[in-house]
């Protein structure tokens, strides 16, 4: 028979039995749709966290910290040992593409107080002028080097009783009866903030290195005393140069520098990129995505099942027909053509409305929750490859069933 | 034996029913000639339907040799047999057997359909055989557009669309009303007259009794060839 002729008598099946061929487009819609709509959210997930990971600064994060510990922002850490010594900065900045090496050190104290309000307070963070470059105030600006200034974070500078706003002064406790007056120089807005404590809601109040910082540590390549931190921000020049100078960085500190020899044997100096990081939450967003697509292939064998039930109940239904076909000269093949046609016709349909049902879907998610829409096209390919492939695995069983049927028991059947 | 539409040597047709071997059919031999108008009668269990599947190669014999047109039947293929059934052979049933979805002319154009004949030939062939069964203002109507005889008329000329070899009837006027009847069975003598080949399987003399002659089986044996002499004539026979 003819393909044409085998495409308008499955048409005209499917046309006879609407109720029937609804459910089975349905399952097909259901199957493709939801694909679409969980892979449209993950890849707008993803595009929207991997943007806001992108948008920040060119920079490497060194920490020092326990073998096997020394993750992303191992800093934080307790155990945070003070190896890099101004030396060692010096000897960075000289890297080709290096914009500034910014140490960051924790100087402890036992309370702030602002007015007449104290507030028991562990430590400020130590660092240079360059940690604020890029970074917008509300009010003021960067500290001056060697002054009692310090800049807060919206956070810190809410924490008080009142409100802090550049110049108005704010006291330190280092120790009882060691209290210091510093003058605000400004204070961070909201969205800006230096990599290691960007956005984290937490008070942070900065103070310069000299003259608050006085971690010192005996350099092995000058022999003097010399400030050591316990962690650096090295700033390329450009977000595409980070990854020429991670290797001179990392060749220079886990070979030559200071922080090598200082640094206690169970130690190791781990250097974390943005770059590093962005792929690292891609590889998150990636597990995620499968997770996203197992469940979507889930509902697509929910899908194909109910493809197969439906056209299980169709064949049985259409037991006497097929024994009337097979009676006046119908071949297997013609049969098996019919049915698959068939199927294929329900799965072409139930594809095409499916993905325009996930599209839908995965819009007005991402949208309600505030996602940037990010479609992944290959996936609706997929999706609707697997939708009519569905579709024809699912009809080829009860097409071969069908196709098998004796005639005599099909003209008998009820 | 060639003026012989089908031919049967012997033929025999076991069931396993349990632990039971059931004789359907016990050593038939019958030759149809062909446009003869044959009847076979039996009471149930006789082997009627399955001589009538046997004919029709819808069934396979256990022993024995069928012939149609002069092929053996028993040797060939599924897919074989498939195809001989679509151009050799045309059904009658008692049910009717149209297909729900489509109208009077795409049932009979479905044997031809299944034969490769070209779309414009089928069309014009279905169309002169729905006229010549008289249903040539129903072309468009389906199945349960039809009374019982317009179906059983669509189902003649689907019967007749590959201008087989020998149509079988089964029970054709089986749930039909006796004025239907004798139309149906008016329409099989136009028919024979013009040369076709008639095997009705019925289990009603008065019907049987318009062929030329009746097959008489009983418990799968053949029984007895009664020749009709006084063959019943459609609208002037009484029950």
């Amino acid at each position: 028979m003819k393909l044409g002729e085998s495409v308008r008598m499955s048409w005209r099946a499917i046309t006879g039995h609407k109720l029937r061929s609804v459910l089975t487009v349905l399952g097909v819609v259901i199957g493709v749709g939801s694909v679409i709509t969980f892979v449209t959210l993950g890849a707008s997930l993803q595009a929207a966290i991997v943007g806001d990971v992108a948008t920040s600064s060119p920079e490497i994060a060194v920490t020092v910290g326990p073998e096997s510990q020394g993750g992303p922002g191992g800093g934080g850490g307790g155990e945070a040992v003070p190896v890099f010594t101004e030396h060692d900065m010096a000897q960075l900045r000289e890297i080709e593409h290096v914009e500034a090496v910014v140490p960051t050190g924790q100087v402890g104290i036992a309370a702030l107080g602002h007015g007449n309000d104290t507030v028991r307070w562990p430590s400020m963070t130590a660092t240079t002028r360059d940690s604020f470059a890029g970074d917008s105030f509300q009010s003021g600006g960067p500290f001056e080097v060697g002054a009692n200034e310090a800049v807060l974070n919206p956070a810190a500078a809410t924490m008080f009783a009142e409100n802090v706003s550049a110049g108005e002064e704010i006291t330190v406790e280092f120790a009882e009866n060691d209290t210091r007056a510093l003058v605000v120089a400004g204070v961070l807005n909201e969205s800006s903030g230096f990599a290691a404590v960007a956005a984290s809601g937490t008070p942070a109040v900065y103070v310069p290195t000299d003259p608050f910082y006085t971690t010192t540590a005996e350099s092995p390549a000058t022999g003097e005393r010399e400030r050591a931190y316990p962690q650096l921000t090295i700033r390329a020049s450009s977000y595409e140069r980070v990854d020429d100078v991670e290797p001179l960085a990392r060749d220079y500190l886990e070979n030559e520098s200071d922080a090598s020899q200082l640094k206690p044997d169970s130690y190791e100096i781990s250097l974390t990129t943005n770059d590093a990081l962005v792929e690292q939450i891609q590889g998150i967003l990636s597990t995620f995505t499968n997770f996203i697509t197992g469940v979507a292939v889930i509902s697509l064998l929910v899908g194909a099942i109910g493809i197969a039930n439906m056209m299980l109940v169709s064949v049985t239904e259409r037991t006497r027909e097929i024994g009337i076909m097979k009676a006046i000269g119908a071949t297997r093949r013609d049969i098996v053509q019919l049915f698959l046609v068939e199927s294929v016709i329900l799965g072409v349909i139930g594809s095409v409305i499916g993905t325009l049902v996930g599209l839908a879907g995965g819009y007005a998610a991402a949208t309600l929750i505030d996602l940037p829409v990010a479609f992944a096209p290959e996936w609706f390919a997929i999706a609707v490859a697997v939708g009519i492939g569905v579709g024809m695995l699912a009809g080829i069983y009860p097409a071969w069933d069908a196709a098998r049927t004796d005639p005599i028991d099909a003209l008998r059947h009820e | 034996m060639t003026d012989a539409a089908v031919d049967l040597h012997d033929v025999r047709k076991t069931y396993q029913m349990g632990d039971q071997t059931v004789h359907a059919l016990d050593g038939v031999s019958l030759t149809i000639p062909q446009g003869s108008y044959t009847a076979v009668m039996g009471p149930s269990g006789s082997g009627k339907s399955t001589l009538m599947n046997v004919v029709g190669c819808l069934d396979t014999p256990t022993e024995g040799v069928v012939e149609v047109d002069g092929v053996d039947v028993t040797t060939l293929s599924d897919a074989e047999r498939t195809a001989l059934r679509g151009d050799e052979i045309g059904f009658v049933f008692q049910t009717f057997n149209l297909m729900p979805q489509q109208t009077a002319r795409e049932n009979v154009e479905l044997p031809m359909t299944f034969q490769g004949v070209g779309r414009t030939e089928r069309r014009e062939r279905a169309d002169d055989l729905l006229e010549r069964v008289g249903l040539a203002d129903r072309l468009d109507h389906k199945p349960n557009e039809l009374s019982g005889g317009q179906r059983q008329r669509v189902a003649i000329a689907r019967a007749l669309a590959n201008d087989p070899a020998i149509i079988l009837a089964d029970e054709p006027t089986g749930n039909l009303d006796s004025e239907t009847e004798a139309e149906i069975l008016e329409l099989f003598e136009e028919l024979n007259a013009a040369g076709n080949t008639l095997l009705v399987v019925t289990h009603e003399r008065v019907v049987a009794e318009h062929a030329e002659r009746i097959v008489h089986l009983f418990d799968g044996e053949l029984e007895d060839i009664e020749r009709i002499d006084q063959r019943r004539i459609a609208g002037e026979g009484t029950r």
